[in-house]
């Protein structure tokens, strides 16, 4: 399952995953964004993983949110725009 | 630490002949690493270019960015660079790229929008003498009325900040089109011809050759900030090629977001 986001004034984030068990799982935030350490997208995919597929854009924010290591810098991308991708990934609806 | 100015630095130029797409992504590796570590002073890399290539940003997927059957058609080289940003199609001769490697005090206390238009304000005044108003675009890219020009990536390595841009000096839209996707489906609604437009290549708009163009840039940061000529140093290029060979021309690396 893919979705896309364009963050409104950021970039576009990228969003492949499957849903097994009305889980998601495989994980995959991609996208032409900057982070630094690079490393924090490794952190941001295992945040998302294992959540309930009807997790609502608020409770997947705050789980990216939770799993960002001090320090992490985002640059066009926000927990919440990586939210609005999987919800679009999950729903199949480009503007959910 | 105590922000620091261009002039605060002897700025070295490094412009060597055609390298490898693998190697030049393992140079800005090796070089930021260098400058962080202050075996080497900050330094300008102008690029030249062996081979065609697709360069990925750090955070793009490979399948999702690139036709990998159309890049292999076409002889065109995958690489992955280290900073984030969007892909590029680069053919040799088409674009005009550049890296900047800085100690981290020359862009501190800034954002990271004030440290990417601060970066290019020389590239923005060597344009603007070469008769092209241009200006910054948040987040990332180089504008001008006729279209974009160019793109800019920044990574922070070791102690210091790569800042890295591709301009386009000529392009083959319709190759680029087969093979990157998001190009394709970015302009989807919009066909070819406009993605043509959307990017106005600096040929078009100065009639100069490429590397009129690179002497005016260069002499114009060596006025503004100072500029030694320099090269890179045996074991600096020891390094890369170690590097290229082990890391940067690798499926691990390539593939590292599938």
């Amino acid at each position: 399952m893919h979705g896309e986001y364009k963050m409104p004034g950021g970039k576009l984030i990228v969003v492949d995953l499957a849903v097994r068990d009305g889980c998601l799982a495989e994980v995959q935030v991609s996208g032409d964004f900057f982070l630094e350490p690079d490393d924090a997208l490794h952190a941001i995919d295992a945040a998302l993983e294992g959540h309930p597929a009807d997790a609502d854009e608020q409770v997947l924010a705050a789980a990216v949110r939770a799993q960002l290591a001090p320090g992490v810098i985002m640059y066009g991308i926000s927990p919440e725009a990586v939210a609005v991708a999987v919800r679009r990934a999950v729903t199949g609806d480009p503007a959910a | 630490m105590n922000r620091t100015g261009w002039r605060d630095h002897t700025w070295r130029l490094i412009h060597a002949g055609p390298q490898a797409p693998a190697l030049h992504m393992a140079l800005d590796e090796v070089l930021t690493h260098e400058v962080g570590a202050g075996r080497r002073a900050p330094t300008l890399r102008i690029w030249e270019w062996a081979a065609p290539a697709v360069v990925i940003g750090r955070f793009q997927s490979l399948r999702n960015e690139v036709d990998a059957d159309a890049a292999r058609r076409h002889g065109i080289e995958v690489v992955r660079r280290v900073s984030g940003g969007g892909a590029m199609f680069v053919e040799p001769g088409n674009t005009i790229t550049y890296s900047i490697y800085a100690p981290l005090s020359l862009t501190t206390g800034m954002s990271f929008q004030e440290g990417y238009a601060f970066m290019d304000a020389w590239t923005i005044e060597a344009l603007a003498e070469l008769g092209i108003k241009a200006w910054y675009q948040p987040l990332n890219d180089i504008t001008s009325e006729g279209g974009k020009i160019a793109g800019a990536a920044q990574a922070h390595r070791g102690g210091a900040v790569l800042h890295h841009v591709t301009m386009a000096y000529d392009i083959d839209a319709m190759k680029m089109l087969e093979v990157l996707r998001i190009g394709r489906e970015k302009l989807s609604d919009k066909g070819t011809r406009s993605a043509a437009k959307r990017v106005d290549p600096l040929r078009r708009q100065t009639g100069l050759a490429r590397a009129a163009i690179i002497e005016h840039m260069v002499a114009t940061f060596r006025r503004r900030h100072g500029l030694a000529d320099d090269t890179l140093r045996p074991e600096e290029l020891a390094r890369a090629e170690a590097l290229a060979r082990d890391k940067f021309a690798g499926a691990a690396w390539t593939a590292e977001v599938p």
